[in-house]
């Protein structure tokens, strides 16, 4: 990456390279560089699977798989610039007086133009991959949408209620069948909430006199919490409430239970 | 400036401008008179809006109180800066009569020992000191606070404080930090050094930089008065419709931020024009330290967003007073309206915050590894990058709000754009570091620990920056711990990292160094491991701003925790070093680093006017190095 050849004597790009690859300090950065490459994907890789609540959803599967791979792709960008601090801090000089002077490097055109280059082509693979996973989203969305069923959320200090206008219900438990795609109608009666069905990995802010729009498909049976993502007063903390994904029937006797008629 | 170029001569009597009300007045004279004329505003307003049956019955409707306190605020505010002489100046030119020679001598304080840190002083040194102490103390306030809260979520169901101060206690330690570190790195290094290290011999308007710490420094007690208001509810981001159903403690948020906005505007006038007016012979754009360059851009950066936090602030005042309804969507207002103006500042202001930490890193390194800066124009193209994109990525804070969902793809790219311009100042950092030795100085020390929390607060924010994983990560503890990556183990290491590196040139003294060694790896461990505890509950899907939390997040709750007690004990110890230094450090040379650049021409203490004749500049100073 540098300048390394100025005592040299017009040597060949091959001899070059071979020798710039035997230096030590090189060598120091290559073994750094494995190693830090190496550890951010194994924590990416390790520790959010383990982190993140169960997946119950293509959305909150994509968010999980967002983290992991970028993770993983910058892993080789982070390594390399951990690996060159690291170098430094192994080299370092010690004592109450400067050290020598090193060499005069200014800048080196090729290395930042090549740097520039991976930073935009790694801010391109983000931006891409993002706007696939939104568009794939809103797609499954709108061919969703006559099969799905709309719940009514409202958010108002400090409690969630859900109405279910098709089932004729109104809980403050949020119960969904599996493999029906579900709209979400989000409204505030008083400041700004924010819906946060959390195993779905979908959220959006409930405001008052406007209607926000959210859809997710469960697709896994089994307990969801409700939490509300936005500061709204004192007891913001306790705004939260439970609910299930259920087999059809199950949903259905649910409903029933609750005093509703089958949609 | 002529009267100040005569001055310059050593052993010369204190000027005594006689009969001079200038020599009266200092901080004293100014608490008094701001909070006689706080009072006599509050009495007044209090009285004319009190009905005969409100006399009778009840105290004022809240929006009547709240038109009375924010009066009083204000009232306090200006109370000060006549009480301080600020408008002395003004006045005596509006009749005609500017100061007088000996009167501006006066101002600029020389010869007046510790005394002048308590006046309306015009040295850009005393103004950098006071900034200095000021963040020091905003940093103590908003740490203590950030204690507070980690001790009540040490363990679920921890009432070591109720709800409501917990919520105050979230939003105080947010905005005192905010502004705290806007601050850090401007205020104290950006005022004392950044002129000498231009060559010059003030600032651009001696007077206005006076004003502008005096201001700020109104804004302290008013912002401590939230705490005996009640406290606020919102958290620093304040919010709409919260905020306007919040109580009086609300009032001294919004004041809070209109006069600091006021005291950034003026600070950031006076900056820019300095740098742009004011560097010496030789300095062509190319040979400025890459400091000053990013003090400049962060500061010019300020500039405009400032004005829209403020505008957003009168409005919400507005809302409590006067029942406008801006934000109000009951009244055809609109909530996502504040958030945009909100937000419209608040991207541009965590650069604002970065920027400069970054920039005095860069001045760092070259000076420890002994190599020339690697690649200025990246720096300079970084700096501007990110400065430029920034003002175009407000609403990815706003993604999930419902508001405008097609726009969520363009702020994704925009927002995503922005690691190109980050990744040259890492480029900067490494390259210069290639081949080096660094000296392991304190200061060295600091541009490691930045390098390593820059990057995982840079790879975190590239998850958030993506709309379907923010979709899951918003609004988590996940984001709480992502921006204090950046603000605090970047943005605060760069400027201990700045303080460690000009301590010498600012006190005379060198910072302890072994203090200095146990503070830097208590907080930089300790910060490690409470933020690696707060992406953990983020990720398991822990609302941030609670007071409480699920059994769940138990373990990874116990880890912040413990870390943020690591990170009190380094601060404190820093602290220590910093105030013990002060009066019993070793005594730095004129030089301690061999540094190329003016401040460490001069000597300490640094003359009145920086330089007996103004030097010229022949090149950068960065030239280090064997070979060229
Ligand atoms: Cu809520």
């Amino acid at each position: 990456m540098a300048d390394h050849s100025v005592e040299e004597l017009a040597p060949t790009p091959g001899d070059r390279a071979t020798r710039f690859l035997k230096r030590a300090d090189v060598k120091q950065t290559t073994l750094f560089f494995i190693f830090w490459t190496a550890l951010f994907v194994v924590l990416g890789i390790y520790f959010y699977p383990k982190w993140m609540p169960t997946i119950m959803s293509v959305e909150m599967k994509s968010a999980e798989k967002i983290m992991i791979w970028f993770t993983v792709i910058s892993a080789p960008i982070a390594g390399f610039v951990l690996a060159v601090a690291t170098t430094a801090f192994m080299n370092r000089h010690r004592g109450d007086t400067p050290p020598p002077d090193g060499p005069a490097i200014r800048t080196n055109g090729p290395v930042v133009a090549v740097w520039t280059v991976t930073s935009l082509v790694f801010a391109l693979v983000a931006i891409i991959w993002g706007l696939t996973e939104m568009n794939g989203q809103a797609v499954a969305a709108a061919k969703d949408a006559k099969s799905a069923i709309t719940i009514e959320v409202r958010g108002s200090q400090w409690v969630w209620t859900f109405n279910y206008p098709a089932q004729g219900i109104e809980t403050h438990e949020l119960n969904l069948p599996i493999g029906v795609p579900v709209i979400f109608d989000v409204k505030s009666a008083d400041v700004n909430h924010s819906f946060w069905p959390v195993q779905l990995g979908v959220k959006v802010d409930a405001n008052a006199q406007v209607t926000t729009v959210i859809h997710t498909t469960p697709d896994k049976l089994g307990p969801i919490d409700v939490k509300c993502a936005e500061l709204c007063g004192l007891y913001h903390a306790y705004m939260e409430t439970t609910g299930e994904i259920q087999s059809a029937s199950d949903f259905d006797a649910w409903v029933t239970a609750q005093g509703g008629h089958k949609a | 400036m002529s009267t100040l170029d005569k001055a310059h001569t050593s052993s010369r009597p204190v000027p005594n401008p006689k009969r001079s009300l200038i020599t009266r007045l200092h901080m004293g004279t100014g608490v008094v008179v701001g909070i006689i004329f706080a009072a006599l505003v509050y009495w007044a307003l209090k009285n004319s809006l009190l009905t005969y049956t409100d006399k009778v019955a009840d105290p004022l409707s809240p929006h009547d109180n709240n038109i009375v306190l924010l009066g009083a605020m204000f009232a306090w505010s200006i109370g000060f800066m006549a009480g301080i002489g600020a408008f002395i100046g003004p006045w005596r030119w509006l009749i005609g009569k500017d100061l007088t020679d000996e009167e501006i001598l006066y101002l600029a304080g020389d010869g007046q020992g510790t005394k002048r840190y308590f006046k309306y002083c015009t040295d850009h040194k005393v103004v950098g000191i006071q900034y200095l102490v000021g963040v020091m103390t905003l940093l103590g306030v908003g740490g203590t606070m950030a204690m507070m809260i980690r001790t009540n979520l040490a363990r679920p169901g921890g009432h070591f404080i109720t709800a409501t101060v917990y919520n105050s206690l979230v939003g105080l330690h947010g905005i005192t930090m905010i502004i705290a570190m806007i601050i850090v790195a401007t205020g104290p290094f950006g005022n004392y050094v950044m002129p000498i290290m231009i060559g010059a011999y003030d600032m651009a308007f001696p007077r206005l930089n006076a004003l502008s710490w005096w201001v700020l420094f109104t804004a302290i007690p008013v912002l401590c008065s939230a705490w005996f208001l009640g406290g606020i509810p919102t958290g620093w981001t304040a919010y709409a419709p919260l905020s306007i159903q919040a109580g009086p403690g609300m009032n001294a948020f919004i004041a809070t931020i209109i006069i600091f906005a006021v005291s950034t505007a003026v600070a950031g006038a006076n900056i820019t024009t300095t740098v742009i007016a004011m560097r010496t012979k030789g300095m062509k754009w190319n040979r400025v330290p890459i400091f000053v360059i990013g003090s400049t851009i962060s500061v010019a950066l300020a500039i405009p967003a400032f004005p829209t936090f403020m505008v957003s602030m009168i409005m919400t005042a507005l809302d409590r007073t006067y029942n406008t309804g801006f934000f109000d969507a009951n009244m055809g207002g609109s909530g996502w309206l504040y958030s945009n103006l909100f937000w419209i500042m608040g991207h541009p202001e965590v650069y604002v915050i970065l920027i400069p930490g970054v920039a005095a890193l860069m001045e760092i390194v070259p000076v420890f590894v002994r190599k020339p800066l690697f690649s200025y124009n990246a720096a300079i193209m970084g700096f501007a990058g990110i400065a430029g994109l920034s003002i175009l990525v407000w609403a990815h804070h706003m993604y999930m709000a419902g508001w405008a969902p097609s726009l969520n793809g363009p702020f994704m790219v925009t927002t995503e754009m922005i690691s190109i311009p980050t990744g040259l100042l890492f480029l900067v950092l490494i390259g210069t570091m290639w081949r080096g030795k660094p000296w392991m100085k304190l200061p060295m020390l600091s541009v490691f620990a930045f390098i390593w929390d820059f990057m995982i607060g840079g790879i975190t924010g590239i998850y958030l920056s993506d709309v379907p994983a923010d979709s899951y990560l918003h609004g988590s503890m996940f984001v709480t711990a992502h921006f204090h990556f950046t603000l605090m183990g970047a943005a605060l290491t760069g400027a201990i990292g700045g303080l460690a590196y000009w301590y010498p040139k600012m006190t005379g003294r060198m910072l302890h160094e072994r203090a200095g060694y146990i503070s830097f790896w208590m907080v930089q461990i300790g910060f490690n491991v409470l933020f690696f505890g707060m992406f953990m509950a983020g990720a398991e899907g822990q609302p941030r701003r609670v007071v409480d939390y699920a059994a769940l997040f138990r373990n990874s709750n116990l880890i912040s925790t413990i870390g943020a007690y690591s990170v009190g004990t380094g601060m404190i110890i820093l602290l220590w070093a910093v105030i013990h230094s002060w009066t019993k450090g070793k005594i730095a040379p004129m030089n301690p680093w061999g540094a190329k650049t003016l401040e460490w021409t001069v000597p300490y203490p640094v003359p009145l006017t920086n330089f007996d004749e103004l030097p010229v500049i022949t090149s950068d100073p960065y030239g280090y190095g064997k070979g060229k």
